[in-house]
Formats: C-alpha cells, sequence, structure tokens
C-alpha cells in the first residue's frame, strides 16, 4: 500500500531478439511490464508507473508516471527492437522523470530489466547507485538474458549502494521453459516489500498456467484447491507422458498413426478454419485462453490428449469432454493442439479417435460450435473418412490386442 | 553552562520547533539509523547520544515546512568537532529542491559555521531575507573535517511568527 511513483526501464536492444525466454526475450518483457503496471495500481490505486526504454537511437521515455493502465498499455505496442542499452543514461533519465512527478508524497522507485551485456565497470554502477540512495530512489533489477561473466556481481555492487533498508531487491531469472512474468509474481519486485500486491500476485499466479513459482503452482491451495488439483494432475501426467514418449519406439507409433493423424487433424482443420477463419487468430485465441479461468478444462483435454497411461483418467477426461461441450472452443483448439505436439502415443490417438468416431458426439460438438453446419457436406465427407479410417484402425487394433493375449 | 546560556533565546525571538509541520519534513541523504528526529525535535536534540549523520556521503539536504508564516532570525547547529558541518546554506519558501539543483539558486543565506558555532552560539541570519518563510530548506554542504559523514547533534531555529490575526484583540465596532 505503500505510495509509490515508479519508472520502468525497458532493454529493448538487438539481444532482445533472442527467444531463450518464451516467446522472445522483448515479448517476456512486454508481458512482465504489463502484470507489475497491474500490481502496482492495484496496491494502491494513487501509484504511477512510467515507461522508458533504453535502447533504439536512445533513451527515450515512453510515458511519464501516470496511472492509466490504458495509456501504458498503449506505449508497449509497436516499440523496436535495435540498438545497445544505455543503462547509466536510462536510469538517469528515469530519475529525472520521477523529480517532476507531480504527486510529491509518492516514493520514487526504478525498475529497470538488464538483458544485454553489462559494458560498464562496477564502480560507475556503484556511483550511479549511491546517487540514488543520495535522492531516496529505490531500484530493483531484473537480471536475464545474456550472462556475460561479472554481469551478476556488477548488478550485485550496484543493489548493494542503492539499497537503503531492503527497498531495493534483484532478481536473476535464468533462460528456461518459464515466462519471465511467472518468475518476477513471486518476487518482492511484484509482492512489494511484504503486504501489498500480494493479493493480485496469488490471483495472477494462478492464472497463469504452469507457473512454478513459490508455492507448487502459485498459490494455488490457498485460493483456488480444485485448480491445485488439476494442474498436480496435468503436471504428473505430462511427466509420465514424457517418459512413455522417450520409452517407446517412434516408428512403430508413427505407421499406426499417421492414418488417424491426417484423419483428426484435417477433421481439427476444418474446425478450427471453420471458426476463426485462420489459423492465426486461432494461435492468439490459444495464448489467451492459457490465462482464462477454464483453464482446469483446459489442462485436462490437453492431458488427455497428450497421455493416457493411466486408465482412471479415461472416465474423468470424458465426462469432462461433455461438460466441456459448452466450451467447444477450448475443446477445439486442445484437439489441434494435442494433434500437433502429440508424441504418436498409440493409446492416446485410439482413444481420441474413437472419440471422435462417436458420431452422435462429433455432431454434437459441431452444432455448437458457431459457424458450423453439421450438414454441411464437406463436413459429413469428413466424418465419413473418419470413420472408415477407424475402423481401418480397429481392424488393426483388435489382431494386435489378440496377438497380447 | 555558559555554551547554554549563549544560545539563551535572544530578545523577543521564539523557538521555532513548535511551527514546524512534522507531517511534511524530509531529509534526503540521511541514515536510517540517525534521522532528523534526532536533531530537531525537542526531548531528542537535546540528547546527545541522538544526532542526525549522512548517508552515502556527507551532504544533507533537510526540508523543513511551518504551519505558519515566520520570520528567521537566526539558527544554531551543534555538532561535533570533526564531523560537524561547515558550509551549511539556507534556502526559503523553495519545495522539494534535490541535490541537482541547490547550485540552480542562490540560497538565501549562506553560513561557514565556526567551532564556537558547533558548540551552540546560534547564527544570525541576513533577516531581510526570511521575512516571509513558509518552509526553510537547509543544505549542508561538507563537514569540517572532510569526512565521509557528516554529523548534526542540534539544529534549532529562532525567530518569531509574522503578525497574525489575534483574535482576542479584536473589538467589536461599535455601532454608531
Amino acid at each position: 500500500m505503500v505510495l509509490e511513483a515508479t519508472m520502468i526501464c525497458i532493454d529493448n536492444s538487438e539481444w532482445m531478439r533472442n527467444g531463450d525466454y518464451p516467446p522472445s526475450r522483448f515479448q517476456a518483457q512486454a508481458d512482465a511490464v504489463n502484470l507489475i503496471c497491474g500490481a502496482k495500481t492495484q496496491s494502491n490505486p494513487e501509484n504511477t508507473v512510467g515507461v522508458l526504454t533504453m535502447a533504439g537511437k536512445g533513451v527515450r521515455v515512453l510515458v511519464t508516471p501516470t496511472s492509466d493502465l490504458g495509456k501504458i498499455l498503449a506505449c508497449m505496442h509497436g516499440l523496436e527492437l535495435g540498438g545497445e542499452t544505455n543503462l547509466t543514461a536510462g536510469i538517469q533519465v528515469a530519475q529525472l522523470a520521477l523529480k517532476h512527478r507531480q504527486n510529491k508524497k509518492q516514493q520514487q522507485r526504478i525498475i529497470v530489466f538488464v538483458g544485454s551485456p553489462l559494458k560498464y565497470e562496477k564502480k560507475v554502477l556503484e556511483a550511479i547507485g549511491r546517487k540514488l540512495k543520495k535522492n531516496s530512489v529505490a531500484l530493483d533489477i531484473v537480471d536475464f538474458g545474456e550472462s556475460d561473466d561479472g554481469k551478476p556481481e556488477k548488478l550485485e555492487a550496484l543493489l548493494a549502494a542503492v539499497n537503503n533498508n531492503d527497498s531495493s531487491h534483484i532478481v536473476h531469472v535464468p533462460p528456461g521453459p518459464n515466462a519471465l512474468s511467472d518468475v518476477l509474481i513471486s518476487t518482492p519486485i511484484f509482492t512489494g516489500d511484504g503486504d501489498g500486491g500480494s493479493g493480485f500476485a496469488a490471483a495472477a499466479a494462478a492464472a497463469a498456467a504452469g507457473g512454478m513459482t513459490g508455492f507448487d503452482f502459485g498459490v494455488d491451495p490457498n485460493i483456488d484447491p480444485e485448480l491445485a488439483l488439476a494442474l498436480r494432475v496435468s503436471m504428473e501426467e505430462e511427466r509420465a507422458r514424457q517418459e512413455a514418449a522417450a520409452k517407446k519406439a517412434a516408428e512403430e507409433a508413427a505407421k499406426q498413426e499417421k492414418g488417424g493423424n491426417q484423419a483428426s487433424s484435417s477433421h481439427d482443420a476444418t474446425m478450427a478454419e471453420q471458426d476463426s477463419g485462420s489459423a492465426l487468430p486461432a494461435e492468439d485465441k490459444r495464448v489467451n485462453l492459457m490465462q482464462d479461468d477454464d483453464d482446469a478444462l483446459l489442462e485436462q483435454a490437453l492431458a488427455l490428449s497428450m497421455n493416457d497411461a493411466k486408465s482412471g483418467n479415461v472416465a474423468i477426461v470424458d465426462a469432462d469432454m461433455s461438460d466441456s461441450a459448452t466450451a467447444d472452443q477450448d475443446l477445439a483448439f486442445a484437439l489441434q493442439l494435442s494433434v500437433q505436439d502429440s508424441a504418436k502415443d498409440l493409446s492416446t490417438q485410439s482413444e481420441m479417435s474413437e472419440v471422435l468416431e462417436d458420431q452422435s458426439f462429433v455432431s454434437s460438438i459441431l452444432s455448437s460450435l458457431p459457424g458450423v453446419d453439421p450438414n454441411d457436406p464437406s463436413v459429413k465427407d469428413l466424418l465419413a473418412s473418419l470413420q472408415g479410417q477407424s475402423e481401418q484402425k480397429k481392424k488393426e487394433d483388435k489382431p494386435e490386442s489378440e496377438s497380447d493375449k | 553552562m555558559a555554551s547554554v546560556a549563549s544560545s539563551a533565546i535572544q530578545r523577543g525571538q521564539v523557538d521555532l520547533v513548535d511551527f514546524v509541520d512534522w507531517s511534511s519534513v524530509e531529509c534526503l541523504n540521511q541514515s536510517s539509523t540517525h534521522s532528523l528526529a534526532n536533531a530537531l525535535k525537542q526531548g531528542y536534540r537535546d540528547d546527545d547520544g541522538l544526532h542526525l549523520a549522512s548517508d552515502a556521503d556527507e551532504q544533507l539536504l533537510i526540508y523543513i515546512p511551518f504551519m505558519q508564516v515566520v520570520k528567521l532570525h537566526s539558527v544554531a547547529i551543534k555538532g561535533p568537532e570533526e564531523e560537524g558541518p561547515r558550509t551549511v546554506k539556507l534556502f526559503s519558501n523553495k519545495e522539494h529542491m534535490g541535490f541537482s539543483n541547490v547550485n540552480d539558486y542562490p540560497p538565501s543565506d549562506s553560513v561557514v559555521l565556526s567551532s564556537e558555532n558547533l558548540k551552540g552560539k546560534p547564527v544570525i541570519l541576513k533577516y531581510v531575507k526570511f521575512q516571509n518563510v513558509r518552509s526553510l530548506t537547509i543544505f549542508i554542504e561538507d563537514n569540517q573535517g572532510g569526512n565521509d559523514i557528516s554529523i548534526v547533534q542540534k539544529i534549532a531555529l529562532f525567530g518569531t511568527t509574522v503578525d497574525t490575526t489575534n483574535m482576542k484583540d479584536l473589538k467589536k465596532i461599535e455601532e454608531h
């Protein structure tokens, strides 16, 4: 609840094109910025946040400290990458912007994202830190991206010079599958100094799919035990799937699956196309869905398609699938995802094609989808061909199971 | 004690500590353990164990707003021999100054403290410059010994309040 004016310094240098932080370093930064702005304004409505870029042609203030989230989100669009980061100038300009804040009662804070290699000496950084401390400006450092030798130590020295009563923090984020924003959520940069913002942080953590920060899966058990359970189940199944995929011979699965794959993928493609008109919005929607409250269902749908070594889950998932007839968009995209990502798992595919075979079920899905007409001849043809293919596969399956016996 | 007698309030002057607006008092570059209240607040400032110390370097910027307009006559700054302040600049009615713009404005008055001053002898200021003071900014530029940290044990401000209407003196206008 501290009344604060924050300036966020973004690194938009060439090093941000790298994709080691999904989807790209710059995009991860942008997401983190959005989350930070939300957290700050939520913890105290009078807080203001401003943004500036440190690379490109030079340090440029995109928006001066404001409490208007829309302005901040808007200015993050259309940012171009290029050039080299000028860290010292960036921090100095941020300090100046804070000095001219409208409400002088606000505490001053700078959050800087350091993704490019540091070309400054420790002494220079320490001098900057002292100057910030002298003017009672707190500094949060997010160390990610390039990690050349000495960068963490230099940044730690900067933090030590600036730090006054633990009001400044540093976070080192190694590259990995976890999104930058997810990692930051559990850090004091988000949660403030103990109090405040933790409610928002907890909600954000629960919403972000697969957030592995702090608690096992975000702040699950406190807020949403069902979601916690769903996430845990899906993570276990994912792990089992990966083990199974590593073991199973690819060719055997691939041959048998190619038929099923093509049928279901074209089927899904049609569904997807008729849903959204093109693949691109589908991708965007998928990204948006990840932050949806239907996450539990989505995770389960994904789990179903990825692996089903545990037979017990089938019943649950089937029930869920019929439940989610209302959330059909999710199902369509989940199916599409699963098909694209699937590791040629025999049992999974056959189960899924069985599900798809079920004429009544499929047509019920199709009829509830907007823009899809089950009586459309092309859809009917697809269904027929799908059924034909799965009948073939059934015959293959039968002799297989007989040989197993 | 002789020093106390010499710093006794001059005729007509009042100790302005009662008129300080404590909610808006600020001090830049103070050490978190040794804060401004140790030097300014009644009770704390006379305790020799408590003092105000600077943090990152030897400069200090103290902003003292008043609850009403005052005239500032003199100021007494007490500090140790070595780390006590030397060059002190005073700015009247300049809000929210920072270290970057202390040199942008000419100070209302500038004082170099001697060791006598550091024992408590008040420094008489250019009274004409401090006739209408709503807030006072004290910039301690360096200290006696050139140390990294400046230490101030007491800051006392003397002056008078600008005549405000004393309601008791208002007399009813006689009706003709």
